[in-house]
């Protein structure tokens, strides 16, 4: 079961607090979506606006090209997963994952069958007669995964559920919740404000920030092409650079395409070789993070700017050398997009 | 200093205990009066409580006064608690306040209230004014010893059970009222202790048919006798027993 959303115009206040402003966003059927942003960027209140918990100050919530606008959590085709996973601590697992079966009048035997498939689907058919308490973490997680997809909803939505795992179970899951999505076809939309996570799950990511969508698209557009500084410095780290029209910076003329504003470089995308120079540059720091290493540049043309690039392993210059830097794939967002970062 | 907290320990339970404890010795006593010297012990005393069919009677309409006034004080309590607890409304706070008021005021005025109330609509005293007045007790301790267990992790498996298709009176019934297990068992049980030992309400909204605290006065008017000791030590053991059970279901499973 899967069907699409349209979220039309939807501004939401708090009395005189403005968390959405006028939102609009299609989601596919069937699509992972991802709201991204730091606290407070009003993803949690879309997502409940979306469950049918806040009914939104004005504009539209369509569900598989229903008007749901003023349903109430219980009659819309959508299940939330809880931060907290709220799982019900005097029912025992095939209980709980049973409860929304229970609540549309299937019978005993056809509901404990039924959620029995979806532990097991979760991997935890042999404790379905356990209570939550005994479980862990990860494992509540799991408990309350198969219960909000139990009663085969539309619209699965996820408020940040992985927010209090350990990284490496959060990886984990992250690849799980994934799999599991391609496998029941359900709209999955999931809030977070770890961009790493969004990246690894999200069909489209939206990043959210002062109630508003900064930017949405697949997690390689937000990165590599961002729309906006704000989009721009969330999905990670970026050298900025002003460049005037004609390419004249503070490092020297540059030979990148024109445009006025302001020149975002990824530290993968700084090294010692590249599509255009940077100037000459004195290392200033580096260290060692498995994978690159960490570099901070001082270019020699703008003492005030710092570069950061991330080498290959082995390939890096002593402290204090002075190189020639040069980059590739520049991003140049101009003045108007680079507000409230 | 180990000694001396020793000896307090000892002082502070002879403090508490000594009145009880003197009650039970001379509920036993074999002879007219209940005080030194202790003469020997006796089970007349508490046959004839036994047997005394007006104090049995009491005895009967306290315990069916108790449990209906605080099942009653304990719905009200959940309900009321529940709601609260679920949404913010303008002027939330001054309902909240509103509902625990009478617990600051004293059982006389809230007694003198009730009976000129009662006058007014022509209902006469008797054990269903009684029952009504423990209500008016017993319901803002309920509601508070709810509505203070009533935290986050509850509200948030409330919302679930609503996203998940639950009828508000399905949420209340199989989710709310099971996780709220031992706070609604803490209020019945106080309640149910407060109402058996009410004497004012009791005193003011009965006539006939009374409960046991007012037969236990009327017979106190009549002197001392070991009787009366009798029935405070029966009195006495139904407490004790609540106290036990109490300390073997609800607080044993907090402890886990």
């Amino acid at each position: 079961m899967t069907a699409d959303v349209h979220i039309n115009a939807v501004e939401h206040r708090f009395n005189s607090f403005t968390a959405l402003h006028r939102v609009d966003l299609e989601i596919a059927a069937g699509e992972f979506i991802v709201l991204l942003g730091p606290s407070g960027c009003g993803k949690t209140t879309l997502l409940s606006i979306i469950g049918g918990f806040y009914t939104p100050s004005e504009g539209q919530v369509l569900i598989g090209g229903k008007d749901m606008t003023h349903v109430g959590p219980k009659d819309r085709p959508t299940t939330t997963m809880f931060q907290d996973y709220a799982l019900f601590p005097h029912m025992t697992l095939c209980d709980n994952v049973a409860f929304g079966l229970r609540m549309r009048g299937m019978s005993k035997v056809a509901r404990s069958e039924k959620a029995m498939e979806m532990l097991d689907m979760v991997g935890l058919a042999d404790k379905a007669g356990r209570k939550p308490h005994e479980l862990s973490g990860g494992q509540r997680q799991r408990v309350a995964l198969a219960r909000a997809l139990a009663v085969e909803p539309d619209v699965l939505l996820l408020d940040e559920p992985l927010g209090a795992l350990d990284l490496k179970l959060r990886r984990q899951m992250q690849d799980e919740l994934k799999a599991i999505q391609r496998r029941v076809g359900t709209t999955f939309v999931h809030v977070t404000h770890d961009q790493e996570e969004a990246m690894a799950i999200a069909d489209r990511i939206v990043v959210m920030n002062h109630g508003r969508i900064e930017h949405c698209g697949t997690p390689e557009e937000v990165y590599l092409t961002p729309k906006t500084l704000f989009s721009a410095n969330f999905m990670g780290e970026m050298n900025r650079i002003p460049v005037s029209a004609a390419g004249a910076s503070p490092l020297g003329q540059l030979d990148v395409p024109a445009g006025e504003g302001l020149l975002c470089l990824r530290p993968e995308n700084i090294g010692l070789e590249g599509q255009f120079s940077l100037g000459p540059a004195r290392l200033t720091e580096a260290s060692f993070f498995g994978a690159h290493h960490r570099c901070h540049f001082t270019p020699v043309n703008a003492p005030d700017l710092t570069l950061v690039a991330h080498l290959p392993q082995g390939a890096y210059p002593q402290v204090g050398a002075e190189v020639e830097l040069f980059g590739r794939d520049p991003v140049i967002l101009p003045p108007a997009m680079t507000e409230a970062a | 200093m180990r000694y001396l907290s020793w000896v307090y320990l000892l002082a502070l339970f002879t403090f508490i205990l000594l009145p009880v404890v003197t009650l039970v010795v001379f509920s036993f006593q074999d002879g007219r009066l209940p005080v030194p010297p202790f003469k020997g012990v006796t089970f007349e005393w508490y046959a004839k409580v036994l047997s005394d069919r007006a104090m049995m009677e009491a005895l009967f309409n306290s315990l069916i006064v108790a449990l209906l006034s605080s099942l009653c004080a304990l719905t009200l309590g959940f309900l009321a608690a529940s709601g609260l607890a679920r949404v913010i409304l303008p002027g939330s706070a001054l309902m909240r306040g509103a509902l625990i008021a009478p617990m600051t005021v004293s059982y006389l005025i809230i007694a003198l209230g009730l009976l000129q109330m009662f006058n007014q609509i022509g209902l006469r005293p008797s054990l269903l004014a009684t029952g009504i007045g423990h209500v008016v007790i017993n319901l803002p301790l309920c509601f508070a010893i709810i509505y203070a267990a009533i935290g986050e992790h509850q509200k948030s498996a409330l919302k679930a059970a609503r996203d998940l298709g639950a009828r508000e009176w399905q949420v209340l019934w199989l989710v709310a009222a099971p996780m709220l297990m031992p706070s609604l068992a803490a209020a019945f049980f106080l309640a149910f202790t407060f109402s058996w030992d009410e004497f004012i309400i009791a005193f003011l909204l009965t006539r006939f048919d009374v409960t046991l605290p007012v037969e236990i006065w009327s017979m106190l008017r009549s002197g001392l006798s070991p009787e009366t000791n009798a029935v405070g030590s029966l009195v006495f053991l139904v407490s004790i027993a609540i106290v036990v059970v109490l300390e073997l279901t609800l607080f044993r499973k907090g402890s886990k």
